[in-house]
C-alpha cells in the first residue's frame, strides 16, 4: 500500500470499477479503489480534486456513485454487494458529502491565497512569470517555497475574510422540478442549505436534532418542503410535523424583534400620534374584527408576516449577529471599564436624527467635510499612547538665525591667505580630477554605463537579477540536491544566456552579466566540490 | 445671510442661501398677518416651509409685539413637532448671534402626558390612556386632599412641588422641546406636563398637536385662555377636515353600552354609600353647582373663555342625573335593536327621545359637564373606567348642541358579515367647519398650510372661511429631480387601474407586478410602492406570492410590507431603512391613508422612487360617507365626485410626496393607473408636480416607464454642486435684491 499512515474512514467491499470487482477506501485525504486480490490502488483520487458526486436515481437496478473531477473526468463505481448494496452506497455517499466542501474550501482557498499574493506582489508576479511560465521550475516548486512561510505570516489575514451576506431569493432559487411521475424534485446546493440555516436558525436546531438520528438527510428535506412551514400560505392542517415548532419559534422571534422596538424615533409608528382619539370616538373605521376573518384573509396576512420576517433575517445574517454595525446605540452598550467616555460624545439617537431631518445642505454657504466624531473607548489611551523614545534635539529658531548671524560673519571676515596657494599646474590638475571622468570621480563614470543602457534592457537584467537570487537561494537554502542544479543550468541557458547574446550584439563593450555569472558559477563550483566529494566517498 | 427685506419688514434668516420660493413665501405671510385675516398656502414639502414661517412670525412678533402676541404651531405628528421646535432653535441662536442680545423668547412644545411624564412609574407605561389615567390617580384635587388627612395616600411628588412653588416664577425665556422640558423639570423636581400647560399662557411660541384646538374636549382644557392676538398655524393641513370631523364623531356599540351599565350601577352603589355616610358632601356639590351658575353668568359675559354649562334642574342632584343617565342608557339599548339601517337627523333623534323616554334637549346638552363634576364628587380616582359613560354623555352633549352637520346611522351588522349581528350606532359629523369654527373667529390670523392642498379653494369651501390670501408655490428647481410617469398599459396593452370592475383582473394584477419587478432592477435603493387600500394589498400580494413574482423581486431586493399592527411596522420600516443603508435594497408595500403615508419621509436613498397602484378613492358605499357628500353638495355646493376626487388625490399627492424632501434629493413618481391620465384627476394634483408631467408621459406601458426612469436615473446620478443650483433655485442676498430676479420670483406664487 502506498502509504500505511493513513487513516481510514470506510471501507467497502465488492465494489466495482470497470467490471472489475474491487474495494472502495475512503480516506483522510482521498478516495481509492483497489481491484480484488491485488495490494495496490488502480483508482486513487485527492478529495481537492473532486468537483462532485452524483448518485444513481433510487429506482434503478444498478447502484451506482459517481465522481467527478475537477479536469471533466469521471469514475463510476458500482455497488454489486447484494444485500448492503444501497447502504454502502450511502454510506459512501454520506462521508463525502461531509468530506468534499471541506477540501473544496481548502483548495479554493489555497487558488484564492496565490491568486493574491500574486496580484499584490508585482516583483513575485514577474518572478512567476519568469521561472513558471518559462517553465524553468514547476508551479509546485514554486509555491511550496512560497506558501511555506506565508501561511503562517498571512493566517490572521486569511481569518477575517469577509463573510458573504444571503442572496434575499434564495429559497426562489430552490425550483422544484416534476420527475414525470407525478412527484417534485428539489435541488439543494450546500450554499442554499447554509442560506437555511442561516436565515432560519430554527430549521438549524431542527436539523440538529434528528439528523442523522431519528431521519436521514434527504427524509429530513422532503419534510421540510412538504411542511406548511415552507409553503406559509397553506394553512396548517393539523397534522404533526416537526416544523410547525420552527412556525411558533419564528413568531416568537418576530414577537421578540416587535417588542423591541426601534431605535429610530422617527419611524416608530407607536409614538407618531401625539394624542390618539380615545376608543368610540372618530368616524368609524372599525377593521374586520379576528373573529370572522374567512381562512383566505388570515393566509394572506400569513404571507405578509412571513415576508416581513424572511427579509429581517435574511438582513440579519447579513450583518453579522444581527447587530448592525455603524449604529450608535448599539455601540455604546460596551462593557469595558471607560465606556462611558464614548457615551459621552454621542448624542442620543433622537437629536441627530432630529438634526438631520431639519436640515438644508444645500442652504449652508460651505460644505465642510463631514467629520466622524472620535469615538473613544479609552481616553486616557488616546491621550498618553506611546511616543518613540527618542533623544530630542531640537535647533530652535534662535540657534539657526545665530548660526546664520555667525557665518555671515565669518564671510565678512573671510581674508584668503595669498601666500599659501596652490600652483596654477596642480590647480588645474586637481579639478580636472575632481571633474566628471577624473580619478576622484570613478563612481560617476560607472553610473554613466549604467546610463548608457536603455531602460528595457536594465529592466530586463533587473528581473534577471531577481530570478537568479530566487534560484540560487533556493540552491542555497537546500544544498546537496541534484535537482537544483539542472535548474540553475537551464536558467543559465533559456535565460542568461539569449540575454547575454543580445546585449553583445548592441553593446560590445559592456559586461552586463559578468556578476551574474559570477554567481552562478560559484554554486556550480560548489556543487562541484561536494559532488566530486561525495563520489570519492563512495568509492 | 444678514437680513431680509420683506416688504419693509426686516427678517432673519439663520441661512446663507435662501430659495425663492421661500422669499416669495413669505411675502405672502407678511400679507396675511397685515391683513390679520386667514391665509391657505401651499408649498412643496422640503423647500423650507417651516423654517420660512418661523423667520417671518418671530421677526413679525419682534416688530409688532402689540398686535401678534402668541405664535400657536399646530402640527400633526410628534416628531413633526419636535422637528418645528428644533428649527425654531436654530432661528433663536442666529437671532442672538447676530444681534447680540440674548433670547427673551419663551417657546415650547406640548405633547401628552405620555410624553412628557418623569413620574418613575407613570412614564413605565406604554399606552396614553394608562398613563393619563394613572396620573390621575396621583394627582386628582380630593386624593391630594386626602393626602393631608393619611400621609399613605401615595400622590406625585412631581406634581406636588410644581404646585407649591413652579406657578410663582414663570418659565426663564429659551426655546423648550420635550425632552428639554423632561430636563428642566428633573432638574427642578417639578411636573413637565403641568408646566407647560401652566406656560402656555406666556409663551411667544407654542407648538402642539392639532388636537389642542380641534376638539373641543380637550380645546376646552387646555386652549381656554390664549390670547385673541395670536397668530395660528396649521401645518400639514391637507387633511385638516378629517381631524375636525373625528374630534365630533362618536360611535356606539352594544359593548359600550354593556360598560356604560356597569358604569351607571358603580355610580348609584357609590352614591347610596355616600349618602349613608357623607350626605353632607352631595350637598356641598349641589350648593357648589348652583353657586357656579352664577359664576358662570358673569364669566360668559367677559367672553374670554368659550361657554360655561348652566346646568338645568333635572340633573342637577347627583341621584337625580344617575336615574337620568339610566333613562337615557334604556333609550339608546332599545335603539340598537334595530334589524334594518336607520338614518336620521339630530331633531329627528330629539323628537324621538322626548316622545319615548321625556328626555328633553336642555338636560341632555349638559351631560358631559355634570358627569364631570360627579365624578369628581365622588372622588373616582380610575376615570379610564369610565370612558363607557363619559363618552355616552358627550354624546348626550353633542346631539343636543348641534341640530345641524351631523347625522345619526344605527347599523344592524357589518356590510361585510351580514349574519352576525353587531349594531353599532354612527353619530357622525359632517361639517368640518364646526369643529374649527371657534377657531377661526378667535384668533386674529390663521394660517393653513401644506405641500398638497390643491385644489386651494376646496378648503375655504369645507372649513367655510374666507381667506385674505390664496396662494400655491412651485418649486424652483436647477435640475428636473421629480419625474411623474403615469403608466396606463401594462406591455400587453392592457388597461392598469384599480377601478372596481377590474379589481380582481389577473392580467391587472400581473401587470402591476410586472411594474415592480422591473422597477426594482433599474433603481437604486429604496422604492416604496403605495396601494389603495389595505384588503387590495393583501389580495395582490397572495397572488404575486402564487405567480412568483415576489419571488422575482426578493432577487433584486427585500420585501417589506405594512401590516394593520403598528409596532409590526415600525419593525418593517426600520429594517426597510436598514437594508437601503446598507445597499441591498429594499421595497416597502403599503397603503394609502395608512400611518406610513402620513408621517414617515422616505428622503434620498430611502425612497428613489414610489410607485402608487390605483387611485386611492375612500371606500365609497359607506353610509357616513354618502350622508357626508350629501351634506357637502346641499350645504357647501361641492359635487360628490368632485370631492372623492379631490379626497383621493390628496392622498395620492402625498403619497408620492414622500419621496422628494428637498432640491438635493431625487425620485420617481409613478402614477400606475390610467385614469390619472385624466384632466380632471391631473388636475387636481399640485402645481409643482403637476408641471413636470408632460404629454408624453401621460400613458405609458411598463417598458417605457423603465426606460424613462432609467434614463432619469442616469442623469440624476451625475454629481449635483451647489454651483449649479446657485442663482437659480438658490440665491445669495445680492441676488435676491436684483430686479429681475424679484420680478421672477413674483410669478412663483400662483394665487387663486
Amino acid at each position: 500500500m502506498a502509504s500505511l499512515s493513513e487513516e481510514v474512514l470506510l471501507v467497502l467491499k465488492k465494489v466495482r470499477q470497470r467490471k472489475q470487482d474491487g474495494t472502495l477506501y475512503l480516506m483522510a485525504e482521498r478516495i481509492a479503489w483497489g481491484p480484488e486480490g491485488k495490494d495496490r490502488f488502480s483508482v486513487s483520487h485527492l478529495y481537492a480534486d473532486i468537483r462532485c458526486q452524483k448518485i444513481s436515481p433510487d429506482g434503478k437496478s444498478k447502484i451506482q456513485l459517481q465522481l467527478v473531477l475537477h479536469t471533466g473526468d469521471s469514475t463510476t463505481f458500482h455497488f454489486s454487494n447484494d444485500s448492503t448494496a444501497l447502504k454502502d452506497r450511502d454510506a459512501a455517499k454520506e462521508l463525502l458529502q461531509q468530506l468534499l466542501p471541506k477540501f473544496k474550501k481548502k483548495a479554493n482557498k489555497e487558488l484564492e491565497e496565490k491568486n493574491r499574493m500574486l496580484q499584490e506582489d508585482p516583483v513575485l508576479f514577474q518572478l512567476y512569470k519568469d521561472l513558471v511560465v518559462s517553465q524553468v521550475i514547476s508551479t509546485d516548486e514554486f509555491w511550496a517555497n512560497r506558501l511555506g512561510d506565508t501561511n503562517n505570516s498571512d493566517s490572521s489575514l486569511s481569518n477575517n475574510k469577509q463573510e458573504v451576506g444571503i442572496s434575499g431569493a434564495f429559497l426562489a432559487d430552490i425550483r422544484p422540478q416534476t420527475d414525470g411521475c407525478n412527484g417534485l424534485r428539489y435541488n439543494l446546493t450546500p450554499d442554499i442549505i447554509e442560506s437555511i440555516f442561516r436565515t432560519y436558525p430554527a430549521v438549524n436546531q431542527k436539523y440538529n436534532e434528528n439528523v442523522p438520528h431519528e431521519l436521514t438527510e434527504k427524509e429530513f428535506w422532503t419534510r421540510f418542503f412538504q411542511s406548511h412551514y415552507f409553503h406559509r400560505d397553506r394553512i396548517n392542517t393539523g397534522t404533526q410535523d416537526i416544523f410547525s415548532e420552527c412556525g411558533k419559534q419564528d413568531e416568537i422571534g418576530l414577537k421578540s424583534m416587535v417588542v423591541q422596538g426601534v431605535k429610530n424615533p422617527l419611524v416608530d409608528l407607536l409614538s407618531l400620534e401625539d394624542k390618539t382619539l380615545d376608543e368610540g370616538y372618530g368616524v368609524c373605521t372599525t377593521m374586520p374584527s379576528t373573529s370572522n376573518r374567512t381562512v383566505k384573509d388570515s393566509s394572506n396576512s400569513a404571507i405578509i408576516k412571513r415576508f416581513n420576517h424572511h427579509s429581517a433575517m435574511v438582513l440579519a445574517a447579513g450583518s453579522g449577529k444581527g447587530e448592525t454595525a455603524g449604529d450608535p446605540a448599539s455601540e455604546t452598550s460596551c462593557t469595558d471599564g471607560n465606556s462611558r467616555d464614548s457615551d459621552f460624545f454621542q448624542p442620543p439617537v433622537k437629536k441627530v436624527k432630529l438634526q438631520e431631518a431639519i436640515e438644508y445642505e444645500d442652504l449652508k454657504k460651505e460644505k465642510k467635510p463631514k467629520t466622524i466624531a472620535l469615538n473613544l473607548k479609552k481616553s486616557d489611551r488616546y491621550a498618553h499612547g506611546p511616543v518613540p523614545l527618542q533623544s530630542q534635539h531640537y535647533s530652535t529658531s534662535q540657534d539657526i538665525i545665530n548660526s546664520l548671524n555667525y557665518i555671515r560673519h565669518e564671510m565678512v571676515n573671510y581674508k584668503p591667505n595669498l601666500t599659501q596657494v596652490l600652483c596654477s599646474t596642480t590647480a588645474s590638475s586637481a579639478i580636472a580630477a575632481l571633474s566628471p571622468g577624473g580619478v576622484l570621480m570613478q563612481a560617476a563614470t560607472q553610473q554613466a554605463i549604467n546610463q548608457m543602457v536603455p531602460t528595457d534592457v536594465q529592466g530586463e537584467l533587473k528581473h534577471l537579477y531577481a530570478a537568479a537570487g530566487e534560484l540560487l537561494r533556493h540552491f542555497w537554502s537546500c544544498f546537496p540536491v541534484t535537482k537544483m542544479k539542472s535548474n540553475l543550468e537551464r536558467f543559465q541557458v533559456s535565460k542568461l544566456c539569449p540575454f547575454q547574446e543580445k546585449v553583445q550584439r548592441q553593446y560590445l563593450s559592456a559586461n552586463l552579466t559578468g556578476h551574474l555569472e559570477q554567481m552562478l558559477q560559484t554554486a556550480y563550483s560548489k556543487f562541484h566540490v561536494w559532488q566530486t566529494r561525495r563520489m570519492l566517498r563512495k568509492t | 445671510m444678514k437680513m431680509l427685506n420683506i416688504d419693509g419688514l426686516l427678517v432673519y434668516f439663520p441661512y446663507d442661501y435662501i430659495y425663492p420660493e421661500q422669499y416669495s413665501y413669505m411675502l405672502e405671510l407678511k400679507r396675511t398677518l397685515d391683513a390679520k385675516g386667514h391665509g391657505v398656502l401651499e408649498m412643496p414639502s422640503g423647500t423650507g416651509k417651516t423654517i420660512s414661517l418661523l423667520s417671518l412670525i418671530v421677526a413679525y412678533q419682534k416688530a409688532f409685539p402689540l398686535e401678534v402676541t402668541k405664535l400657536i404651531y399646530c402640527s400633526r405628528t410628534v416628531p413633526e413637532i419636535e422637528k418645528v421646535v428644533e428649527e425654531l432653535r436654530k432661528l433663536m441662536e442666529y437671532y442672538s448671534k447676530q444681534t447680540g442680545e440674548s433670547n427673551n423668547f419663551l417657546a415650547l412644545a406640548l405633547s401628552s402626558r405620555k410624553n412628557l411624564c418623569i413620574h418613575p412609574e407613570v412614564s413605565a407605561l406604554r399606552f396614553g390612556k394608562e398613563v393619563d389615567g394613572k396620573c390621575h390617580t396621583l394627582t386628582a384635587s380630593y386624593i391630594r386632599a386626602q393626602r393631608h388627612s393619611d400621609s399613605s395616600v401615595p400622590v406625585c411628588g412631581f406634581y406636588e412641588d410644581f404646585d407649591a412653588v413652579g406657578r410663582q416664577v414663570p418659565l426663564p425665556a429659551g426655546i423648550y422641546n420635550l425632552d428639554d422640558l423632561k430636563d428642566f423639570g428633573k432638574r427642578k423636581g417639578w411636573c413637565p406636563y403641568y408646566l407647560a400647560r401652566y406656560s402656555l399662557l406666556h409663551a411667544n411660541i407654542v407648538v402642539y398637536s392639532y388636537h389642542y384646538l380641534l376638539d373641543p374636549k380637550i380645546a376646552d382644557l387646555v386652549s381656554k385662555e390664549l390670547s385673541k392676538n395670536s397668530v395660528v398655524v396649521f401645518d400639514e393641513a391637507h387633511n385638516i377636515d378629517n381631524v375636525c370631523i373625528d374630534s365630533m364623531s362618536v360611535n356606539i356599540s352594544r359593548r359600550t353600552l354593556d360598560r356604560c351599565q356597569a358604569n351607571v350601577d358603580t355610580l348609584q352603589n357609590t352614591i347610596q354609600n355616600i349618602k349613608e355616610t357623607d350626605a353632607n358632601k352631595l350637598n356641598m356639590e349641589y350648593r357648589r353647582l348652583v353657586e357656579g351658575l352664577k359664576e358662570a353668568n358673569v364669566a360668559r359675559e367677559t367672553d374670554v373663555y368659550l361657554a360655561n354649562p348652566v346646568l338645568p334642574d333635572e340633573i342637577l342632584r347627583a341621584e337625580h342625573f344617575v336615574r337620568f343617565l339610566k333613562r337615557f342608557l334604556e333609550y339608546l339599548k332599545s335603539r340598537l335593536r334595530v334589524h334594518h339601517v336607520v338614518q336620521e337627523s339630530t331633531p329627528q333623534f330629539l323628537k324621538d327621545i322626548f316622545d319615548k323616554v321625556c328626555i328633553d334637549r336642555k338636560p341632555l346638552r349638559f351631560c358631559a359637564e355634570r358627569l364631570q363634576s360627579l365624578l369628581r364628587t365622588l372622588e373616582i380616582a380610575d376615570i379610564a373606567d369610565f370612558s363607557a359613560i363619559t363618552l355616552i354623555s358627550n354624546f348626550a352633549t353633542l346631539v343636543s348642541t348641534y341640530s345641524q352637520g351631523f347625522t345619526i346611522i344605527i347599523e344592524p351588522f357589518e356590510d361585510r358579515t351580514p349574519t352576525i349581528a353587531n349594531p353599532v350606532l354612527h353619530f357622525s359629523c359632517m361639517d368640518p367647519s364646526i369643529a374649527i369654527k371657534p377657531v377661526f373667529q378667535r384668533f386674529q390670523s390663521v394660517i393653513i398650510t401644506s405641500g398638497t392642498l390643491s385644489p386651494l379653494d376646496i378648503y375655504p369651501k369645507i372649513l367655510d372661511f374666507r381667506p385674505v390670501t390664496m396662494a400655491s408655490f412651485t418649486m424652483t428647481l436647477a435640475r428636473t429631480c421629480l419625474c411623474p410617469l403615469i403608466v396606463g398599459r401594462g406591455n400587453d396593452q392592457v388597461a392598469l387601474s384599480s377601478k372596481f370592475e377590474t379589481r380582481e383582473d389577473f392580467a391587472v394584477i400581473r401587470n402591476y407586478g410586472n411594474l415592480l419587478l422591473e422597477m426594482s432592477a433599474v433603481v437604486p435603493d429604496g422604492i416604496v410602492a403605495f396601494f389603495t387600500s389595505y384588503v387590495y394589498m393583501e389580495n395582490i400580494v397572495a397572488s404575486w406570492y402564487e405567480q412568483g413574482i415576489l419571488e422575482n423581486i426578493q432577487r433584486n431586493k427585500l420585501i417589506f410590507i405594512e401590516t394593520p399592527d403598528a409596532a409590526e411596522t415600525s419593525m418593517a420600516l426600520e429594517k426597510y431603512q436598514e437594508a437601503c443603508e446598507n445597499g441591498r435594497g429594499a421595497i416597502l408595500l403599503s397603503v394609502a391613508r395608512g400611518k406610513v403615508s402620513e408621517g414617515i419621509d422616505f428622503v434620498h436613498h430611502f425612497g428613489r422612487a414610489v410607485i402608487m397602484f390605483g387611485v386611492p378613492y375612500v371606500y365609497t358605499q359607506s353610509r357616513i360617507l354618502k350622508a357626508r357628500l350629501e351634506y357637502l353638495r346641499d350645504q357647501f355646493q361641492v359635487k360628490e365626485n368632485d370631492f372623492l376626487t379631490f379626497d383621493a388625490m390628496r392622498h395620492a399627492a402625498q403619497c408620492v410626496g414622500r419621496v422628494i424632501r428637498g432640491k438635493t434629493d431625487y425620485g420617481l413618481m409613478i402614477f400606475a393607473d390610467k385614469r390619472y391620465a385624466r384632466a380632471d384627476k391631473r388636475g387636481k394634483l399640485p402645481r409643482w408636480i403637476q408641471e413636470h408631467i408632460t404629454d408624453g408621459s401621460l400613458n405609458l406601458t411598463v417598458d417605457e416607464a423603465v426606460q424613462l426612469s432609467k434614463h432619469f436615473l442616469r442623469q440624476m446620478a451625475q454629481p449635483f454642486r451647489q454651483e449649479d443650483q446657485l442663482g437659480l433655485s438658490l440665491l445669495t442676498l445680492e441676488q435676491l435684491e436684483s430686479e429681475e430676479m424679484l420680478r421672477k420670483i413674483s410669478q412663483i406664487a400662483h394665487q387663486s
